[in-house]
Formats: structure tokens, sequence, C-alpha cells
């Protein structure tokens, strides 16, 4: 087992979720660190980032089957058994929201649904049970579920993203200056950027409801109509 | 027989000088490879984490007066005790330099993060080198009685 003492001292400390604001290190400054690593762990820590972080282009262009096998093939490779299963885990999740999306559009019945690791046999069987059955397994899915009803997504994905920061900082914290170590931080990393791009979105799209809202009261429109009719 | 017996006794003079400086070798890079990765990180404060990385040298320091306080003129009779005590306490160096080189590199990994525990992280580093410190004392208490 290779160990990594330059480069995990060298790495920044990454504050609690809920508190990160903005990242400590850039992805640029980062990838420059992280070329300690050696060529296979590079290559680890890619296929890590990859399955943990999926992008939505390559959710879009596959159908659920050929996708699901192909996470369990890329799965296999990944050789630390902690790392493995933190991504199994976040792929598990990812399986039981599909689950409760399509049950709620009503697009995919259970006979139809692939999903991803040990809960999906069971969410076929409890399609029509609000939780699957897993009430007693996965009481989080309790706590995700009304959000989702209600469609607060945002929320939903930040609660979400909580549940996968501190499973990740027990696997992190387990482990000392190891492979572990170094992709268990690149994953958290990736989920606070994650997190500001989506609260940077969030905002822009505040600022142009309110924007849109204070353009139409009809006072701040006979005042902008006077201005522009002085002005022509 | 008589020559491997002899052997062994030059190995125990000799070996916790060499042993001891294999550790210290080994901890002081364990902990030299943090302190380089944590001057990146941080603004100031650098020269206590070089000092940091120089602390599982001091083991290499017990060996070298373990190896005098072992030396005599080497016969059959003195040369097994002069083995036993030598190579178990060099082991014991050996091992104690790596552990607190692991020990002081944890350390800095922490008080980067937040400077103010600095004095408590170090705290295991200084544990593991009381053990040395036993394994030192010992073995010159004990030289005492092996024939000279």
């Amino acid at each position: 087992m290779t160990h990594y003492y330059t480069l995990v001292t060298a790495l920044p400390n990454l504050p609690p979720l809920a508190e990160c604001k903005q990242l400590p290190i850039s992805r640029i400054a980062l990838n420059k660190r992280l070329t300690l690593l050696s060529d296979a762990d590079l290559l680890q820590l890619e296929l890590a980032e990859k399955l943990y972080h999926q992008s939505e282009v390559s959710l879009e262009n596959l159908p659920d089957k050929p996708l699901v096998l192909d996470w369990q093939r890329q799965l296999e490779k990944i050789t630390s058994p902690s790392i493995r299963e933190c991504i199994s885990n976040r792929l598990e999740w990812q399986t039981l929201l599909a689950a409760l999306r399509y049950r709620q559009n009503g697009s995919s019945g259970p006979e139809d649904f692939q999903g991803f690791g040990r809960w999906t046999q069971r969410i076929r069987r409890n399609w029509h049970d609000p939780l699957f059955g897993l009430d007693a397994a996965l009481p989080f899915l309790g706590k995700l579920q009304p959000l989702l009803n209600k469609g607060h997504s945002g929320e939903l994905e930040y609660q979400l993203n909580q549940l996968l920061w501190k499973d990740l900082l027990f696997v992190e914290r387990s482990f000392q200056f190891t492979l572990e170590t170094v992709i268990c931080f690149v994953l958290r990393w990736g989920l606070a950027e994650k997190q500001i791009k989506s609260d940077a979105k969030l905002a822009l799209a505040t600022f142009k409801r309110m924007s849109e809202q204070l353009l139409g009261t009809p006072a701040i429109t006979q005042h902008l109509e006077s201005a522009f009719e002085e002005l022509s | 027989m008589d020559n491997l017996i002899l052997a062994l006794g030059w190995a125990g003079l000799y070996g916790p000088m060499a042993l001891g400086a294999i550790g210290s070798m080994i901890g002081c890079s364990l902990a030299g490879q943090a302190a380089a990765g944590a001057l990146l990180e941080t603004e100031t404060g650098h020269g206590r984490y070089i000092g940091i990385s120089a602390m599982p040298s001091s083991q290499s320091i017990y060996g070298i007066v373990v190896m005098f306080a072992l030396n005599r003129e080497l016969t059959l009779d003195n040369a097994p005790g002069l083995a036993a005590i030598g190579l178990l306490c060099g082991l014991a160096l050996m091992f104690s330099a790596i552990y607190q080189g692991r020990s002081c590199a944890s350390s800095i990994n922490v008080s980067k993060i937040r400077p103010e525990i600095f004095g408590m992280s170090l705290a295991p580093a200084a544990i593991v080198e009381g053990f040395a410190v036993f394994a030192f004392i010992f073995a010159l208490v004990i030289s005492a009685g092996v024939p000279v």
C-alpha cells in the first residue's frame, strides 16, 4: 500500500458542507497536487470520481439497464473495498431516488424498474409501499420522500449530500495517508463544488424572479415608462 | 560455532546504533514528507513542522550511547549477553523511531488544520519517545551485568 504523506498534508481543510461557501482550493491547483499520485492510483481516483459524481450527460444518454451494468463493471475495477462501498452506497441512493421519481411520475412500473445494489429487488417487490418496505433499514429515506413529494429538489439534494459527506468523512478519517484518504477528500471536494454551484444557480433564479416581480409592479412600470418618455 | 557467537556479539554491539539509525531515517523521512506537504498549505509556523520532523532522530543518539556502554573486549563469555541486549534494544529503538515518525506526520496534518492544538497533538509522539527512553535506560542498567 502506497502512503502519500506529502500529498495528504498538502490538501487543505474542507469546512463542513453547511459552511462551505467557497472552495479552499481550485480544481487546477488540486489537480497539480494530485500529480503526486502514482499512475495506477490516479486512474483509481478518476474512476471513483466518474462513478460518484455522475454527469447529467452520461445519465441521459443511456437507458437504465445498460447504465447499471456499466456501473457494476466499472465498480469491479476499484481495488479498495472501502471506496467501493462508498460508491455503492452513493449509487444505491441514486437508485432509491430514481424509484421514488418513477413511481411519482407513473412513467414506469415495478417490472420495468432497473436499479443498482441490494435494494433493487425489494423496491420491485414493495413498489406500492410508500418507502418500499425500507422504513426500518433506511430511516433516512423517510426524510427524503416528503421533500420529493413537495418538489423541494434542492433541499433533497442538500440532505442527501450531507449524508454522503458524513460517510466519506468517516472513511477518510479511518485511513491515514493512503489512497483512500485522497479519494475521499476529492469526492468531498466534488460534493462541495456541486453545492456551491447549485447555490449560485439558486441565487440567480431568485434574483431573476425578484427582478421580474419588481419590474411587474405598476408603480415601477409607470416610473420606467415616464422615464423612457422623457428620454425620447 | 565460536565464530558465530562472536559475530552475534559484534552485531549486538553495533545493533543499537545501526537499528536506531535505520528507524530514525524512516521516521524522519515520514514526518519530513508530511512537513513538506504542510508547507504548501500554511502561511506561517513552517519552522515548527520541520522541528517536529526531526523528533525521531533521538533514537540514533540513544543507540550511540548504548553502543558505547556495551563496548568492551569481545569474548565467548560476554558475546551472547551483548547480542541479546544490543539487538533487542536496537529493535525497540528502530520501531519506536518509525512509529514516532508516523505520529509526527499525523500531528503535522491536524495542527495544519487547527494550529491551536499543536502542543496536544504532539502527545502521542512524546509517549512513543518515552518507550524509547525506557529501552535505552534499561539497556544501560542491564549492560552492567555483562562480563567485561
